[in-house]
């Protein structure tokens, strides 16, 4: 039989959250190619595969406000082939391998990736150059992809529900900075794009000086250099000029509310507050902060809404990693027939108590066990370790930060966290979403 | 100097081609490692609790995960107590209360859950006494205070009401009970009247009953040695109570014969999730389900080469994603292909699925795409090797399913060895389209024609959220009377075509007792029409009307028309009035759908402004107009249209059936003429 809960449903919709902090120590080496290629070589041969990915650092942030969702469509054009790739060959020379491929698009970055049996390394390295050396963009394939895209949105965005919560947070939160636009982007631009404008989006932003090369698993790093320099060296670097965000929002001074009505039946109240970018020290005490309220049936979110007033069904938070200033998040799935406005003032009511007492000592030791527990066990996977090694290099330039992450955190105090709830969990500064059933829209 | 200066740009050139590298091939595989499988150790504590260990010290981290091998239990009017017993372990024991219990376990960063299936607890190898003091006081002393089984209780209720408007929960739900029958533990579900019947002693007595360590297995797996983790097993479990725990048998389903076409409805939904299903007796393990397993990652399974993503997706567009899925299951297995297509191509994209099934079981796969899958498959077997509490779970399905301890050793070879051959043969067995459940979920009134279309003429039905049949009454859900009216626009020939109609001129004959009339109607765009009944070229009657005023004649005597029925001529003078509605203040109103005919059809109620009510149907499937009844006090009037034919783009029906006093009347049109400039002068009185 089949239980009814919602952990999953949130769980897809909020990913790519939490932190990725590291104790046991990771070893890599690095250098760059004459192209500007960042390249990044982990050793760990305890199973025979190898992870072979790059990312770009060219995310919906990089995109003009008339033309969004570009990064994510070359999410999938970039599998339909290049110059010596044919249409659709991309994935079977993979499959053929016995490995596995996938790429994923967020508002900062597109990363694509294989996971291939070791012995396959030149392969992947192949694949990867191949795509960044000469992708195929042409009209067959934008024409299929658009059309693809549309049905994409319409699953993730329309008919997935509360598809589209990030997206009106967003909207509501961002008036300046392209973080306004969701990462699928206006399915309008998409259709109306003329080819021209995909071949220059590709000609700025996929080029070695804008990507980082992690090759990690199972390799013989000398072997892995020389396959590196042979496959990547002969890219010409990239030569036009890139958009970066130059504009950030003003200090929020008021507010914004917004209420939405959709076809689900159960509301979502969520609060969505301004925080620094990630890897600032703040963003550290904020994530703290966001385990004291959500993480574990103990915290206070859960105990208090959940467990003791029972007007919850299910509450969260975390905040959402960006490379420029992003958001906090906070929801709650209330119970039914208990009062929206009921569920506002008790979750600000917990955030009124963070700012008035340190919490305990007790409870901040927990909250560091905790933290030393999501360290080890996050980097269990190959796929992960390549990932954060990227990620590291992309945002900070800084490889190393998947090692000093850790200390990162335990250098935030309990007054450190009793401030950062001061200064960016106030009412000024909040984004309050009141996600509602079409059904309330009558009354 | 100078020809040297050339030959050494010569031989620069020439090194630097040499140089080039050749990327016009993939480079070739290095020789192959062979697969460790790595170890385990398993044995069985005297209560009967088989452990199993996976040793692997490269994090400090020891999970402990119990789970219970027992049949599947059909929970009747009570859907959702073994669920629900399950939960409540962890909300409290006779030492401790919910909140110590979660203050400890977030205190030392670990994991704890409980299920109907067992439990689960990780933590870092430090915490491990602590993490198996709370893990076996949960096991052994739980209990199931009221208060917590009422939160559960609430928060369930409050989930099912979350998954009414999911549309794979809503086909989930009905395919389960079509594919298993309700009265069975696969096919039946949760609903908020069962919920509310269970007790804290269906609770109980289902932990008394089946928490039991003969039926269970305990797997551990991390920083610990076999010797570290026998001593625990038999520290924290061996106490464990055992007791014969009740087996139950599984009722079989009969399976589909012949094909069956089913809806259900998702409001406002822009896509449909479209599947189509069938149970199936697979077992998982036997020598058939490896060779069904090739043969559906070819037909559907994952890859980016699967012939249903390259067909539905790369080829089509119709979709972002379609798949096919075979569970095998001890008792009863299923298949499943799946897809989120276009509302409006639901038909096509079944008969695409349905073609892509026909192909694999007439005509042999090619080598190379079986040679890819088989490459797949094994590329995959070796990465979830990364992950040692693969090696554990190995362990669990050879003694749960008594497969030869070598089951997976042997396994890329004989993944290997799989031939055409195998996958014709399995697909034959195993791929069965004609008797598959074809289910849409979606706007019913987008899906509903379409299915009718694939359906040919066997029934389309259609289910709601608990897989009970719907009998639609009423108006269908999110369709307007403005819709019904914006399609019968669009299928007459659209707004725009109507509207360059500037004038008409329509001829008919009818017969009356014996007597052959004609009956002629000329009308002038915005509102001027002139309607003539003539008997061997001589007027009988005639009505008039110029925008402004109206006469009538009727034996000879001319009437000026005045009063009400002034009024009602200058609505009926009205060309295509069904453009206007809103402006010239109709008030419409769907009130249903009905049988005309034997054809669905929308019923609207449509009040002109004067307040006079006629009631309109509308075919479903074509969207025209097809019987209007015009009430009045003197008795109804009924006007059925039919075989509608097509002038200059716009359809007109071209028979009329009029109630004229008890009998009904043929209006046949035998011409309709557009735009031919008629004369201001024809509505001159």
């Amino acid at each position: 039989m089949q239980k009814f809960k919602l952990t999953l449903v949130i769980a897809c919709l909020f990913t790519g959250l939490g932190m990725h902090a590291q104790s046991n120590k990771i070893e890599f080496e690095e250098f760059d190619l004459d192209n500007g290629l960042r390249v990044i070589l982990h050793q760990d041969n305890t199973t025979p595969i190898v992870n072979i990915s790059v990312m770009y650092h060219v995310g919906s942030k990089n995109e003009t406000p008339e033309l969004t969702g570009f990064a994510h469509f070359f999410e999938h054009l970039m599998f339909e082939g290049t110059k010596n790739i044919g249409r659709h060959e991309y994935s079977n020379y993979v499959e053929n391998a016995g490995g596995t491929l996938n790429a994923n698009t967020s508002n900062d970055r597109t990363y694509y990736y294989e996971i291939l049996p070791s012995n396959q390394l030149e392969l992947g390295l192949w694949l990867e150059s191949e795509r960044m050396l000469h992708a195929v963009v042409d009209s067959i394939g934008i024409a299929t992809q658009k059309r693809v895209v549309i049905e994409e949105k319409k699953q993730r965005y329309d008919n997935t529900p509360y598809g589209d919560i990030l997206k009106v947070t967003f909207e509501g939160a961002y008036k300046k900075h392209p973080y306004q636009w969701p990462v699928i982007g206006d399915p309008e631009h998409i259709m109306n794009a003329k080819d021209q404008d995909f071949v220059d989006f590709y000609d700025t932003y996929y080029v070695p000086n804008n990507a980082c090369l992690v090759v990690a698993g199972d390799i013989d790093k000398a072997e892995a250099k020389e396959l590196v320099n042979k496959y990547f060296a002969e890219i010409p670097k990239g030569t036009k000029p890139m958009l970066r965000p130059t504009e950030f929002e003003d200090p929020q001074t008021a507010e914004v509310r917004d209420t939405v009505y959709r076809a689900v039946q159960i509301p979502v109240i969520l609060h969505a507050y301004h925080i620094p970018a990630l890897g600032t020290d703040d963003y550290y005490a904020m994530d703290m902060l966001n385990q004291v309220l959500s993480k574990g049936q103990s915290s206070r979110l859960h105990k208090s809404l959940v467990d003791k007033q029972e007007k919850a069904m299910m509450v969260g938070s975390f905040s959402m990693g960006l490379e420029d200033p992003g958001m906090t998040l906070a929801y709650v799935f209330p119970n039914t027939g208990v009062d929206n406005a009921a569920i506002e003032e008790a979750m600000v009511a917990e955030i009124e108590k963070m700012h008035n007492e340190l919490i305990s000592e007790k409870e901040f030791a927990k909250i560091k066990n905790q933290i030393e527990n999501t360290s080890i066990n996050g980097n269990r996977k190959l796929a992960t370790i390549a990932e954060n090694l990227a990620t590291s290099y992309t945002y900070f330039e800084n490889t190393n930060l998947v090692n000093e992450e850790l200390d990162k955190y335990l250098a935030v105090t309990r007054e450190d966290i009793q401030r950062v709830a001061k200064k960016y969990l106030n009412e000024k500064n909040r984004v309050a979403i009141i996600y509602l059933p079409k059904t309330a829209e009558a009354n | 100097m100078k020809k040297l200066s050339i030959l050494i740009v010569l031989v620069l050139s020439v090194l630097v081609a040499n140089a080039q590298l050749d990327r016009s091939k993939a480079p070739k595989a290095g020789p192959a490692k062979k697969l460790e499988l790595g170890e385990f150790t398993k044995f069985e504590l005297k209560n009967g609790l088989k452990v199993i260990v996976v040793e692997n010290h490269k994090l400090p981290v020891v999970s402990y995960s119990l789970s219970l091998d027992i049949d599947p239990i059909f929970e009747g009017d009570k859907v959702g107590y073994t669920s629900f017993a399950g939960d409540l372990m962890r909300t409290g024991t006779t030492n401790k209360t919910k909140d110590q219990i979660d203050e400890e376990i977030d205190f030392i960063g670990a994991s704890l859950s409980t299920s109907s299936k067992g439990i689960y607890a990780s933590s870092l190898k430090k915490h491990s006494p602590k993490l198996l003091d709370l893990m076996t006081d949960v096991l052994y002393n739980p209990s199931f205070p009221q208060e917590e089984l009422d939160k559960i209780l609430k928060q369930s209720l409050t989930g099912i009401k979350s998954e009414k408007d999911d549309p794979k929960s809503i086909s989930r739900n009905i395919r389960q009970a079509l594919m298993f029958g309700k009265e069975s533990a696969y096919g039946e579900m949760a609903t908020e009247e069962a919920y509310e019947k269970i007790t804290i002693e269906d609770c109980k007595n289902y932990y008394e009953t089946y928490y039991r360590p003969n039926v269970a297995y305990l797997v551990i797996v991390g920083d610990i040695t076999p010797k570290q983790a026998k001593k625990t097993a038999k520290k924290y479990f061996s106490q464990w109570e055992s007791k014969e725990v009740p087996t139950h048998q599984f009722t079989k389903p009969a399976g589909f014969d012949g094909p069956i076409y089913a809806i259900g409805h998702k409001d406002a939904a822009n896509q449909s999730y479209i599947t189509v299903s069938y149970p199936l007796d697979l077992k998982p393990g036997t020598p058939d389900a490896l060779k069904a397993s090739v043969m559906n990652k070819i037909l559907g399974g994952g890859g980016f080469s699967a012939r249903l993503l390259k067909n539905l997706r790369e080829d089509k567009a119709w979709t972002y994603g379609a798949y096919s899925r075979i569970n095998t299951d001890e008792h009863m297995g299923s298949f499943m292909a799946y897809s989120n297509v276009r509302g409006t191509i639901t038909d096509s994209a079944f008969v695409e699925v349905y073609k892509e099934m026909q192909t694999i079981i007439s005509e042999d796969v090619n080598e190379d795409d079986l040679q890819l899958v088989k490459n797949s498959l094994a590329g995959s077997f070796g990465r979830a090797l990364e992950d040692p509490s693969t090696i554990a779970r190995f362990a669990v399905n050879i003694d749960k399913y008594g497969l030869p301890a070598d089951y997976y050793e042997t396994y890329p070879e004989r993944l290997e060895a799989i031939t055409i051959a195998d996958v014709k043969a399995s697909a034959e067995k195993y791929i069965q389209p004609e008797n598959a459940l074809y289910l849409a979920v979606g706007d019913i009134n987008v899906i509903e024609p379409l299915m009718q279309k694939i359906a040919h003429g066997k029934e389309v039905t259609e289910y709601d959220f608990y897989a009970e049949k719907v009998v639609r009454t009423g108006v269908p859900a999110g369709l307007t009377a403005e819709k019904v009216i914006e399609t019968y626009v669009d299928a007459m020939g659209g707004a725009e075509k109507l509207k360059s109609v500037e004038d008409l001129s329509m001829k008919a004959t009818l017969k009356i007792q014996g007597m052959e009339l004609a009956l002629n109607t000329y009308q002038q765009a915005p509102n001027k029409i002139k309607v003539e009944t003539l008997m061997a070229g001589n007027v009988l009657s005639k009505q008039v009307y110029n925008g402004e005023v109206g006469i009538m004649v009727a034996q000879g005597q001319e009437q000026k028309l005045e009063g009400e029925m002034l009024e009602t001529m200058k609505y009926q003078a009205i060309l295509f009035p069904e453009l206007q509605y809103q402006e010239l203040g109709y008030t419409l109103e769907l009130v249903g759908k009905d049988k005309i005919d034997g054809k669905n059809a929308y019923k609207m109620t449509i009040t002109d402004p004067l307040g006079k009510a006629s009631t309109v149907y509308f075919d479903v499937a074509s969207g025209l107009k097809i019987k209007q009844v015009a009430t009045s006090p003197m008795g109804n009037s009924t006007t059925i249209y039919a075989k509608y034919k097509e002038t200059e783009g716009i359809k007109f029906p071209s028979v009329m059936s009029q109630t004229m006093g008890p009998q009904m009347v043929d209006i046949e049109v035998t011409s309709i003429e557009l735009n031919k400039g008629l004369e201001e002068s024809v509505f001159n009185n």
